[in-house]
């Protein structure tokens, strides 16, 4: 029983001291924002973005469109049942703009890039670099947390958007071939009935979900130890947590959003 | 130059450090010898004010790094070099661009005094050809040589090398030894960890043995040589049995406490 709570101790103890640090590593990532406008951070950023891009391009559409397709297949069926298909570009649209676009990109640039950043900074934890830029007076934060976030904080909207779109795509590809609505019903419907707000709160979300994906993988690097083993276990603890955060925030902004 | 007077650490439980008194002299090349886990590395991590310690004072070039903030931890950092044991170069740079890191990020000179800078100390390494390599296009030693010339680059007055010939085959261990004796001879202040026997007696001016996280021994290297210390005798000789075998753990502090950093 004792070993038991314990344990129960000492986790709740490693979440608080994980959660400090985080939120510390991003106000002073924010802190340093300034330092982002000199060319070699710039140049950092830029082919930060460039790569990030290249590197979920193809996994991102290939999801989306296959999410959208299978939204537009369930859908259409139920509302097929009730003569109502021509209804499939609303659902389809608002669905993947509001919720599933930012939230599946969420999940696809986490379990790519989320983890390869944790796993980056881990590696150079233990294998002395981290130091070794502190002894040159080299902060980690500006040198290599602030373009990484600020990469991912701007690729994560434009991945969002290029999702819900290819998304929007195979889900008229199946309305089309299953259901006989035009793609000018199924556009028409879908623009109709879009709004503003719907395309805001997306994009709000996309930017939240690029900064915690960026955070918790900064934070799980630098708390990296213990070798190998420390550099796999930090990917896996990040992909985790940034998974448990993004449903957990994505449920408060729609909550926010709707009310 | 460097002063640690009655520095303890305790990591995990264990003091590594016990009530360690050091002086290095300027210009002096001190080489601190010891079982694994006697706190040898953990006591350049303390003349670098990576660590600090639980009690006790450190002072480097006159000022103290107990209780130093960041900027005065900066001023003194930018006089010392350091070596790590692989060299700690970022993979994604070249050898020079790993060189000219410092320069450009810290020192914030103009690009052509970075490029001449740059060309000079892997000159004084010998990597002058080597320049747009990756470090994991070359040998362990040459990443050893580029992180020397990193360590080099801002013109340290002290420079700290974490075991500079381990892993390292004879001839290149003797390049490295080259570079420590040219070195020593700009009168540069050089502090070296390491377990090659044959390295120290070729570069140090003195030889400290550390055991428990004190200084056991400590003198020039013909009367360290000669010493009739049974400490000193043993961990010459190699001998399983004796005073450096009690109260030793195997290993080195864990990461936890390695990455205590400042």
């Amino acid at each position: 029983m004792t070993g038991w709570i314990e344990a129960l101790g000492h986790f709740l103890g490693r979440c608080a001291e994980t959660t400090g640090y985080g939120l510390v590593l991003l106000c002073r990532t924010i802190l340093n924002l300034p330092h982002l406008f000199t060319r070699r951070r710039m140049r950092d950023c830029l082919d930060l973005i460039f790569s990030y891009t290249l590197g979920s391009f193809t996994v991102t559409a290939v999801v989306a469109l296959f999410t959208g397709m299978i939204l537009a297949l369930n859908g259409g069926d139920s509302l097929a049942s009730l003569g109502q298909e021509n209804l499939i570009g609303r659902i389809v649209a608002i669905s993947m703009i509001r919720e599933m676009g930012p939230f599946m990109t969420a999940l696809i640039l986490t379990a790519s890039l989320g983890s390869g950043i944790a796993a980056e900074i881990g590696t150079m934890k233990v294998s002395e670099e981290i130091d070794a830029l502190e002894i040159m007076s080299i902060s980690p934060v500006k040198f290599l947390v602030l373009p990484r976030m600020i990469a991912l904080t701007l690729v994560t909207p434009v991945m969002t958007i290029f999702a819900a779109f290819i998304g929007i795509l195979g889900a008229s590809i199946v309305a089309a071939n299953n259901f006989g609505v035009t793609w000018i019903a199924f556009s028409n419907d879908a623009l109709e009935n879009l709004q503003l707000g719907d395309v805001h709160i997306g994009l709000i979300k996309s930017v939240v979900f690029g900064v915690t994906i960026a955070t918790v993988g900064a934070t799980q690097g630098l708390l990296t130890r213990g070798g190998a083993t420390g550099v796999g276990e930090a990917a896996r603890r990040a992909v985790v947590i940034t998974f448990l955060l993004v449903i957990i925030l994505g449920y408060y902004l729609s909550w926010w959003y709707l009310s | 130059m460097i002063q640690l007077e009655n520095v303890t650490k305790v990591l995990s439980g264990r003091a590594i450090l016990s009530e360690l008194n050091l002086s290095i002299e300027e210009g002096e090349t001190l080489v601190l010898l010891g079982r694994s886990g006697t706190g040898k590395s953990v006591t350049l991590r303390h003349i670098v004010g990576l660590m600090q310690p639980d009690s006790g004072r450190v002072e480097v070039l006159g000022q103290s790094l107990t209780g130093a903030s960041m900027e005065q931890l900066s001023t003194i950092r930018s006089q010392i070099g350091y070596l790590f044991q692989d060299g700690a170069l970022l993979n994604w740079l070249t050898i020079a661009e790993n060189v000219a890191l410092p320069l450009l990020e810290s020192h914030k000179l103009p690009a052509a005094e970075v490029n001449n800078r740059v060309s000079n100390a892997l000159r004084e390494v010998e990597l002058d050809h080597h320049g747009e390599k990756l470090p994991g296009e070359i040998s362990g030693g040459m990443r050893k040589r580029a992180g020397l010339a990193r360590a080099l680059v801002c013109d340290p007055k002290i420079v700290l090398h974490d075991e500079p010939t381990s892993g390292l085959d004879p001839i290149s261990s003797s390049i490295i030894n080259r570079l420590v004796n040219r070195l020593k001879s700009t009168g540069i202040t050089q502090v070296l960890v390491t377990h090659d026997m044959k390295s120290a007696f070729e570069v140090a001016d003195r030889i400290a043995l550390l055991h428990e996280g004190r200084v056991q021994a400590l003198d020039n290297v013909a009367n360290f040589r000669d010493s009739n210390d049974p400490a000193v005798q043993q961990f010459l000789e190699g001998h399983i049995s004796g005073p450096l075998s009690r109260g030793v753990l195997d290993g080195t502090p864990n990461e936890d406490d390695r990455n205590e950093v400042s």
